[in-house]
């Protein structure tokens, strides 16, 4: 049978799957989640930047003329370079913005700080809104800064009031966040994957059995499959063990008919080997010979079709005893001119892994030897053998058969339709049949004087 | 000797009953199982020869039968089907011998002269009474060692006569075991034949039992 090669694994595109969507679902959460914290901290850093905007308005006054921050101290903007700086200004009238007042922390020689020309705009379009923006600090560092747009009674200009702080700390609180949430969603996504694993497997957990099942169908372990499968497999089972069930009647149908046609042309065969040996001549000895190849072909086939049902299932358990007494029972008839004696024994209960049919041709050949060459004495004895084999022993008192004589009686790797000419036993087919088996044929000398044959077949488990 | 041929291939049915005509056999042939039942039931035969693959009723079923119907007449089961399951079948059955398909008619007329002997009662092949022999494989008698010249209804007679030597035999089991069942049956003609067969093997062997038949003895004088 011609396999094609697996497509790819039902687990794995299960679990890629999945592991696609998570990923993403994952990422899109990260992004989100960090996007939404760092929103978040900043707009409570502009916050505290706008009251500091909306403080030093407050503490603003024009005095004659001048304008005065009075009472408008804290540590950091007192001391040089802390990072925390404000700044009242005002639009010069070329249109630069020109500082008033700027916090200590702010060193003479600094810039004044600054804001975008579309920031002073915003703010005259609409000057209750605070303005929010970055810019880089007196010494480098980034700034974020507030600013608001008041007219103070005094003073025609519009003046502009500017808070700022050092943002670094709300980026690094940021990135914090981002690294620890990051941290968490790749421990989540791992956790996720391994449980979606877990979940495909024993979600497919019936199809393995399955798989399983049939495989024991068809070692001949099992009839059918008999587990309870879920409702989208149980169909598929169904079928299954149509499937067999079918093919087994299809096999036992090829069976019989292979039988029937074997056994209808021998009739035929006997009639012209009869009609040949009647009339001798030329054309008699051309038919006698094709006739005799004819059956040689017959029996080939006959046992090819006997081994074909074998290799089928071989679950039947046949007992030994009765076979073993139905055996003398007809030997004794048939030998019954020579007044042979089978006198037999078998260890209670047991059976032979097998087909009754076979276990009847396997003894029963070995059993008409020993009648046939015996000198009225036949003993059989069956009992269990380690390794869950069964020993069946057949002596008789005859001549018995030299040892050098004993490989060719078996003929083992001899063609099928070859006649086995010369040893009249017919003990080729009993060991094919014993192999066919997985058991063994050995002779002996025996006790009684003449042969002894030992077959050892499979034992059934009661 | 009488023999029924139970046989649906008419070829082999044809060789058959020619072989055993020609070993000294009244022979009466049964294509299929129905016809077979009835003559076995109906007609006293020395031994049948039986097919067990029959048109109507199948060889096995008729022979189990006749053994219910308390025919004791042994049967030689001749079948293309050799397993070892299908002998022990057929001897259960009540089969008395076994011969597969394909086999050599010599072997067939030495089981089935094996088959008669053994329910005669007879040890050896060759069967004797007084000087006079009778060898059932070659179809021939010798009286003092002097071969004899019968005609195959003579031969019949005399086979029939010394199988069951020493007893009285009438004339109609005569009539029936040396005809077959086509032949124009009169039981005077059995007379004929007895006269002719004194003739040649000497007046006093066969002694007539006035009313009852006819015995085949020894004469005084002969050790047997």
């Amino acid at each position: 049978m011609k396999l094609s090669l697996p497509g790819p694994s039902l687990t794995r595109r299960l679990v890629v799957l999945a592991a696609g969507w998570s990923l993403v679902a994952l990422l899109i959460t990260g992004v989100v989640l960090t996007a939404q914290f760092r929103a978040s901290v900043l707009k409570r850093f502009d916050d505290g930047l706008s009251e500091m905007a909306e403080n030093l308005l407050a503490r603003t006054e024009v005095i004659d003329g001048r304008v005065v921050v009075s009472q408008f101290t804290d540590g950091r903007s007192s001391r040089t370079h802390t990072g925390r700086y404000w700044q009242v200004a005002e639009v010069g009238p070329d249109g630069k913005l020109v500082a008033l007042q700027r916090s200590k922390s702010l060193f003479s020689g600094d810039p004044n700080l600054f804001i975008p020309t579309e920031g002073i705009e915003a703010l005259g379009r609409d000057p209750r809104q605070t303005y929010s923006y970055d810019f880089e600090g007196p010494v480098g560092e980034p700034l974020r800064a507030a600013a608001k747009l008041s007219f103070l009674p005094g003073r025609e200009t519009a003046l502009i009031f500017i808070a700022a702080e050092d943002r670094r700390p709300v980026d690094q609180d940021a990135r914090r966040f981002a690294a620890t949430a990051t941290t968490a969603l790749i421990l989540l996504g791992l956790g996720l994957l391994v449980a979606v694993f877990l979940q495909v497997r024993i979600g497919l957990q019936p199809l393995f059995d399955l798989r399983r099942e049939v495989a024991e169908v068809r070692k001949g372990r099992a009839d059918a499959l008999a587990r309870t499968y879920p409702a989208e497999l149980a169909p598929l089972a169904e079928e299954l063990n149509a499937l067999v069930a079918h093919n087994q009647e299809v096999v036992e149908r090829q069976r019989t008919h292979a039988g029937n046609l074997a056994h209808a042309l021998k009739t035929p065969i006997s009639v012209m080997l009869a009609e040949a040996q009647s009339r001798p001549g030329p054309l008699a000895e051309v038919v006698r010979r094709q006739a005799g190849a004819m059956h040689g072909h017959v029996e080939h086939h006959l046992r090819r079709a006997r081994a074909a049902a074998r290799s089928q299932s071989n679950r039947e358990q046949t007992p030994i005893e009765p076979v073993l007494d139905e055996l003398a029972r007809t030997l004794e008839r048939i030998f019954r001119d020579k007044r042979v004696s089978v006198d037999w024994s078998c260890a209670p209960g047991v059976a032979f892994q097998g087909e009754r049919q076979d276990l009847l041709e396997i003894i029963g050949n070995v059993m008409e030897n020993a009648c046939k060459w015996s000198e009225g004495k036949v003993r059989v004895q069956a009992t269990e053998s380690a390794g869950g084999k069964v020993s069946i022993v057949i002596e008789d008192n005859g001549p018995g058969l030299p040892a050098d004589r004993r490989a060719d009686v078996l003929k083992r790797g001899a063609r099928l339709d070859e006649k086995t000419a010369g040893s009249g036993l017919g003990l080729s087919i009993v060991d094919e049949l014993a192999r066919a088996y997985g058991g063994d044929l050995k002779l002996h000398d025996s006790s009684l004087g003449g042969l002894r044959v030992e077959i050892i077949l499979p034992r059934a488990e009661p | 000797m009488r023999v029924l041929v139970v046989e649906d291939d008419p070829d082999l049915a044809r060789q058959l009953k020619a072989a055993l005509g020609d070993a000294g056999y009244a022979v009466d042939h049964a294509p299929d199982g129905e016809e077979a039942q009835f003559l076995g039931d109906t007609e006293p035969y020395d031994a049948i020869v039986l097919d067990l693959g029959l048109p109507k009723i199948d060889g096995v079923s008729v022979l189990e039968q006749w053994r219910r119907d308390g025919i004791a007449t042994p049967v030689l089961i001749l079948t293309a089907r050799g397993a070892w399951s299908e002998k022990v079948a057929g001897f259960d059955a009540g089969a008395d011998d076994y011969l597969t398909k394909p086999f050599h008619t010599e072997e067939l007329l030495a089981r089935l002269r094996a088959l008669l002997r053994r329910t005669a009662g007879h040890a050896s092949a060759n069967l004797s009474c007084g000087e006079l022999m009778l060898d059932p494989k070659a179809a021939r008698a010798s009286v003092k060692g002097e071969p004899l010249r019968l005609t195959s209804l003579e031969y019949r007679l005399l086979h029939y006569l010394m199988m069951h030597q020493a007893r009285v035999i009438s004339r109609t089991e005569l009539v029936e075991h040396l005809y077959d069942q086509d032949f124009d049956r009169d039981s005077n003609t059995i007379e004929v034949f007895v006269g002719r067969l004194r003739k040649k093997i000497g007046p006093d062997r066969i002694e007539t039992v006035r009313g009852l038949g006819y015995r085949l003895t020894a004469l005084s004088g002969e050790t047997s």
